[in-house]
């Protein structure tokens, strides 16, 4: 089974005539013989100049000497005075930006600038329908069909000796979007046209497009028919230009036909080949080719990579960046004409162009702007999203572990209240679970927020340490010391951040020890930090069982909460366990950034 | 003097005579077990405290004050954890305890209503509670002690207070002041899902009445009070009237 991939149809567009190739050296060497010649400025050097860079241009399209040569015939031309130099130099730029830079944009522009040559002087107006056929191609090129079928019917309505290659383009319009039928009857209109045996490579390049399109009709015997001649016309003659595609639709209709060898050769070879040109539609094509190629051979992961260098080499052709400039040449082009006609006087339409083209200019950077401005604007309300979501993830992660502190510090309290229990009388007991009741509401209340206020945490970091000291009378006694210069209604702070700490130090540091322990916890401010400590002068971590082997709960969830605030305020609060000296007891160090209310 | 103690659970009705234990030679309890029971009864012996239980089989005390005619009594409600109902007392200005009843607290709300300051306007406050208590969307009075007496404040006539240490001046729509000895967090906290958003340490103001905002960082209410809003809250604040 094969896949469709929307894309399949490989064709090129040879707008213009082509020598046949045998001859083709030899006239290039006697071409750039005569031109060396000649006197530089003789009307016969420019005519010749632009001969030679066409027939050179698709001997070799990669030629990179090919733009200086043009520019040049250009400025002769223009230093002559000489129109049809002039219009048939800006037809030739065209030609380079389109064929050998891959450039529509650089080429429309240069074709435009030959069409107004073309509208100002009568005698030269037949010379625009080739221009025509070179815009028709490259709006071909960019998958605007309706525009480009326009450009072909007028010049295949128009002019006699550019039929066939009308005739040809219409065909590969149609082939295009799919009207098959229609297709393989202008390719044999194209074929059976007499001036196609004067023109080899263009015999082969239409078999070739008819061979595709027999292909995709069905008529696989028809397509590899076509495929053969096209393939027997290249190889007998060494027509290169038409040998990347050409090699494609053989590929294909010998996938249709089942000759998968002979199938994934050519598809290989003509990739190898428009890759070494560099020429991006033809490279579009190729991936187009082998991915249907390898989806036929059932090699998946082949395909999907042939698919996906396909699609990225159709984005890079069709980006919206080129569409935008194309029309906004399109529309220059139209209005520049207006104008023109409209004034007589050639010196002013010439002052006015320059207007119109810097007008035109400050049109298109304007777009361009407001085309960049607005990425930019999209772009900025993404990454909004992107860390709103990433936001509303880390406080949910920090919600889930400010809840868990929850059942840990029940589970621990209630342990508390039965050990009291034990020791202690029943009405004691009542007024030691009411203060657990007020804790517990705390607890509940505090876990609520992402912050309370310092004062807040501390009246439960106070009641905690009395409530726990009224179970155990007389083990250790505690001091809250707060830096007096800190406004602890005012500051903000995560809840319940200590709490863990200091139970570590009641129910580790102190019980199964006689001497009385101390448990100091500080707040301060340094630089922009609060550093919370409890400070005990107990066991120390070393010496206790239950903490030997594990990390306890209560820590391991402070310093994930910790690491999650770092991350959501781009911050660098720190968790330091310090052991005093063996027997002196444990100093743990919370640093949060110093945030307040107001 | 007789004290009602309105309860359905009887270790909290024993809990609320134990504590009483020291004043037996001063008061008479009488316990209620079911709403119905307090009914009836309050208006038959007219009490001079009742402590009211928020959750009664099937009912609950607001059912109880909704019933009842007699109300002059000083009235504190007991609750374990109805945050709706804490939220209603304090709007109101109605004492309440917290189960477990801690003794300490008890000690304070048992003065008070010994001194029957509870039992004034009582009925007003009654009022007041009933509507924070109701679903509908009425509009919410709030209870202020003030002046020896109480201060009874529609809350969309309060444009903003403002701090004065431990007291609180309120600048309401009729472009009166009162000073009440409440701090600014004590409203800030009570009336911030009310549309009461606090921009400074010293202001909370009530959104409804801002006017302007600028930039720069002051914003104009509608009675043409200019305030500065601090740094740190703008971005809240722009939020919190974009809520709006």
């Amino acid at each position: 089974m094969k896949f469709a991939f929307g894309f399949s149809l490989i064709l090129v567009s040879i707008s213009i005539s082509i020598v046949n190739a045998q001859d083709f050296q030899h006239q290039l060497d006697s071409l750039s013989h005569l031109i060396t010649t000649l006197p530089a400025k003789d009307t016969t050097t420019i005519n010749l100049r632009n001969d030679f860079l066409k027939q050179a241009l698709f001997a070799n399209p990669s030629d990179s000497t090919l733009l200086k040569f043009a520019n040049e015939t250009l400025a002769i031309a223009e230093g002559a005075a000489y129109y049809k130099g002039i219009l048939l130099a800006y037809e030739r730029l065209a030609l380079v930006f389109q064929y050998s830079f891959s450039n529509p944009y650089k080429a429309l522009d240069y074709y435009h600038k030959g069409l107004t040559i073309a509208e100002k002087y009568p005698d030269l107006k037949s010379l625009q329908w080739g221009i025509y056929g070179g815009i028709g191609t490259i709006y071909y090129e960019q998958e605007e069909y309706d525009k480009a079928l326009y450009y072909f019917l007028e010049v295949l309505h128009n002019n006699k000796s550019l039929a066939l290659t009308a005739t040809a383009n219409i065909a590969n319009v149609y082939g295009s979007i799919n009207k098959v039928d229609s297709a393989i009857f202008y390719y044999q209109k194209a074929l059976s046209n007499g001036l196609v045996e004067s023109n080899l490579t263009y015999k082969a390049n239409l078999y070739s497009n008819l061979s595709l399109m027999y292909e995709k009709a069905g008529e696989g015997d028809s397509a590899v028919m076509s495929a053969e001649k096209s393939l027997a016309l290249i190889e007998a003659n060494g027509i290169e230009f038409v040998r990347p595609t050409a090699y494609a639709n053989a590929s294909m209709a010998y996938l249709k036909n089942n000759d998968l060898k002979k199938a994934e050769y050519y598809a290989l070879e003509s990739l190898k080949l428009s890759e070494k040109q560099g020429n991006l539609f033809l490279q579009k094509s190729a991936w187009g080719t082998l991915a249907d190629l390898y989806s036929g051979k059932k090699e998946y992961q082949k395909a999907l990579e042939a698919q996906n260098k396909f699609s990225i080499l159709k984005d890079s052709i069709n980006n919206q960046n080129r569409r935008v400039e194309i029309n906004q040449q399109q529309m220059e082009f139209d209005f520049d004409k207006e104008r023109t006609l409209a004034k007589a006087e050639i010196e002013r339409q010439i002052t006015l162009k320059n207007n119109v083209l810097l007008g035109g200019g400050i049109l298109l950077l304007a777009t361009v702007v407001g085309f960049i401005l607005y990425k930019k604007r999209q772009d900025v309300l993404r990454e909004k999203k992107e860390a709103e979501f990433k936001a509303l993830v880390s406080e949910t992660e920090l919600k889930a572990l400010r809840s868990q502190i929850n059942p840990h510090f029940i589970f621990n309290s209630l342990n508390s209240i039965a050990d009291y229990y034990l020791k202690n009388d029943q009405n004691t007991a009542q007024e030691y679970l009411a203060k657990f009741a007020r804790l517990m509401r705390m607890v509940l209340e505090n876990s609520e927020h992402q912050e309370i206020s310092l004062s807040d945490d501390l009246k439960f970091i106070e009641l905690y340490l009395q409530v726990e000291a009224k179970r155990l009378p007389g083990k250790f006694i505690y001091k809250i010391v707060v830096d007096t210069n800190l406004d602890a209604e005012n500051i903000l702070v995560p809840p319940l951040l200590l709490q863990p700490f200091i139970e570590n130090s009641i129910w580790h540091g102190f019980v199964e020890k006689d001497k009385l322990g101390y448990i100091e916890i500080e707040i301060k401010k340094e630089d922009n930090l609060l550093i919370c400590i409890v400070d005990d002068n107990g066991i120390g971590r070393g010496q206790t069982n239950a903490n030997n082997a594990k990390k306890s709960l209560g820590i391991a969830i402070t310093e994930n909460r910790l690491k999650i605030l770092n991350n959501q305020k781009k911050t660098t609060g720190k968790l330091k366990i310090i052991d005093k000296l063996p027997d002196k007891g444990t100093r743990v160090e919370v640093s949060v950034p110093l945030e307040t209310y107001f | 003097m007789i004290v009602a103690i309105v309860d359905d659970e009887k270790h909290c009705t024993d809990r609320m005579l134990y504590l009483l234990e020291p004043y037996r030679e001063k008061v008479r309890v009488v316990c209620f077990n079911t709403a119905a029971e307090a009914i009836k009864g309050i208006d038959h012996i007219r009490p001079e405290i009742v402590f009211l239980d928020v959750q009664l089989v099937e009912q609950t005390g607001f059912d109880v004050l909704s019933a009842i005619s007699f109300r002059n009594f000083s009235l504190i409600f007991t609750t374990a954890y109805e945050q709706y109902a804490i939220q209603a007392f304090k709007f109101s200005a109605i004492d309440y305890l917290l189960k477990p009843i801690e003794s300490e607290d008890f000690e304070n709300a048992i003065q008070k209503a010994f001194k029957k300051k509870e039992q004034d306007a009582l009925s007003e406050r009654l009022n007041v509670l009933q509507s924070h208590i109701s679903e509908v969307n009425a509009s919410k009075r709030i209870s202020i002690y003030y002046n020896e007496g109480y201060l009874f404040l529609n809350i969309k006539d309060i444009i903003r207070f403002q701090a004065d240490v431990n007291y609180s001046h309120i600048f309401t729509v009729d472009k009166k002041k009162y000073t009440v000895s409440k701090t600014l967090k004590y409203f800030d906290d009570l009336l911030s899902d009310s549309g009461f958003f606090r921009i400074h340490n010293s202001h909370l103001i009530n959104l409804n009445f801002v006017h302007a905002y600028s930039k720069s960082g002051f914003v104009t209410l509608l009675d043409g009070t200019q305030l500065e809003v601090s740094v740190r809250r703008k971005d809240k604040f722009m939020k919190a009237c974009n809520a709006l």
